[in-house]
């Protein structure tokens, strides 16, 4: 009996969530655990972080939730190591690299399997010149928020469901190349800020010829069209040494497209999650060092995700920025 | 500092990539197209299309037995589902509920579930998930699912000869409706 390839509920940390962007980006550097955004005037950025996501049931398709059957206990765990670089006063490039492992129970069956998820390459490319946080009010323009326009590629260097696996519990990667076009408004008028995060992703069609490690007739297939918007409210307090702590509440809609299997919609496919996130930053005067945490819930009620499962994620990170 | 911001970037791949040994990285960065379906010998037994479904007995979540030639002996064919109680099973289910069980009403769709320990649990399984009308199999010792080289979504059609006509994931159902349309 293949203990060791039991099932997980499904991918969704191969979808890899991203949390909440930590800082007002154009001041302090930003990012989630799937993209780095650098401050003004640096050059480097290194990220590194770790989720915890449990599994708490899922979403079926009329958006009822379910729980999981009695005995589960399903987690992902994920290490993301991330790099930002900047290419020119406005230009910048990241890529992050996760790893996962993932550990579940279920009837009381143990499996553990782990391996690279899928990676992301970010280009970002800043509509401002100089850093738009301020302290007051003076004029309207101050009102101008900073603006990043950006595309983000996933490449597909996670462990799939159609590689030689023998179930979701031990796939780490979606399986598909996806470009994102990424759009970030951020505001800050210290001690509040406020960002938008809108995403719109298309995958790339490729050929199958194997399902959870069992070879099958070749056919084509695509995933839907991606949608993620992120809309989050902070407020910065000032420590008697300069030092900072951000807090963050932030509100996400994920929703992904139907599926296509040679070129015909696969009812059976696509999904939506909604889920609130908060985080805590804290940062050290030069700001050079930015410890965070964020805890991203998932509300197990019905109507608020479809055919998807329910998690919570707690990301524990730090980034450091050389100037 | 200089070469830091140079070799930062190298390092942290060299490191990754050196650690996780890129396991089943290619498979999906460049997919085949290829057919590596393998080849078997039409009318032996097994469980690949074209051979002959070995028989079976297992209990339902209500502890009654069903036998395989018992159930074909009554049906066009028989639909095995292979299930965890995911939400992509779920999805594959309401189809199946919804699409396919009305409009043939003289197959015989068994849901087997591999994965819980127990028929307690897998009734309990299949009550939360809203699917008291389905016949399940608990299959807690994997019999089925290593006899049939099941798996999560794998569904497989045997006709009342007992031939197996489909063994494959679920996808979008199309290949399963279009396998019992052809049902002899």
């Amino acid at each position: 009996m293949k203990f060791t390839t039991m099932i997980k509920p499904i991918l969704a940390g191969a979808v890899f969530l991203p949390s909440t962007l930590v800082h007002a980006a154009s001041c302090c550097g930003g990012g989630s655990s799937s993209t780095l955004i650098l401050p003004k005037a640096s050059h480097v950025m290194v990220d590194a972080s770790f989720d915890i996501e449990q599994y708490d049931g899922f979403w079926n398709r009329e958006g009822n939730h379910t729980d999981d059957p009695p005995g589960s206990d399903l987690s992902q765990y994920r290490l993301n190591l991330g790099y930002a670089h900047r290419l020119a006063s406005r230009w910048q490039t990241s890529v992050v690299i996760p790893y996962t492992w993932n550990d579940n129970q279920y009837g009381g069956l143990n499996t553990q399997t782990n391996g690279l998820g899928d990676t992301k390459i970010n280009l970002w490319y800043e509509t401002f010149d100089d850093v738009t946080c301020i302290w007051k009010i003076k004029k309207l323009a101050d009102l101008k928020p900073a603006a990043y326009l950006g595309a983000t590629l996933t490449l597909p260097t996670g462990v799939s469901s159609f590689d030689d696996v023998d179930s979701n519990f031990d796939i780490t990667g979606r399986g598909f190349y996806r470009l994102d076009g990424n759009m970030l408004l951020e505001k800050t008028i210290y001690p509040l800020s406020t960002s938008l995060l809108l995403s719109y992703g298309k995958y790339f069609e490729r050929s199958v010829n194997r399902e959870y490690g069992k070879y099958v007739e070749p056919y084509k297939t695509n995933l839907g069209d991606r949608l993620l918007a992120t809309l989050s409210f902070g407020y910065t307090q000032f420590l008697d040494s300069m030092d900072t702590m951000t807090y963050t509440i932030a509100f996400s809609h994920l929703q992904e497209e139907k599926a296509e299997v040679n070129g015909r919609t696969d009812p059976t496919s696509g999904f939506e999650k909604r889920s609130i996130a908060l985080t805590t930053a804290y940062s050290t005067m030069d700001r050079n060092w930015v410890f965070k945490g964020t805890w991203n819930h998932a509300i197990d009620k019905d109507g608020w995700g479809e055919n998807f499962p329910t998690t919570n994620v707690l990301t524990l990170g730090v980034s450091y920025v050389l100037r | 500092m200089y070469y830091v911001k140079k070799c930062l970037p190298a390092c942290l791949l060299l490191i990754l990539f050196s650690t996780t040994g890129c396991q089943g990285i290619t498979d999906d960065i460049t997919p085949s197209d290829s057919d590596e379906r393998p080849t078997v010998e039409s009318g032996s037994t097994g469980s690949q299309p074209t051979q002959l479904a070995p028989n079976f007995t297992a209990v339902d979540t209500l502890n009654n037995n069903h036998t395989l030639t018992d159930e074909l002996a009554l049906a066009d064919g028989v639909v095995l589902y292979f299930t965890m109680w995911c939400p992509i099973c779920d999805s594959h289910m309401a189809h199946i509920r919804s699409q396919l069980i009305p409009e043939f009403p003289n197959v015989r769709f068994l849901v087997i579930d591999y994965v819980t320990d127990s028929v307690t649990s897998s009734r309990a399984a299949q009550l939360a998930n809203g699917y008291a009308s389905f016949t399940v199999l608990s299959d807690s010792n994997q019999a089925l699912h290593d006899t049939f080289n099941g798996g999560m979504g794998i569904t497989v059609i045997i006709d009342s000869s007992g031939t197996v006509q489909l063994n494959e994931y679920y996808k979008d159902g199309r290949k399963l409706r279009a396998t019992l349309e052809a049902l002899p």
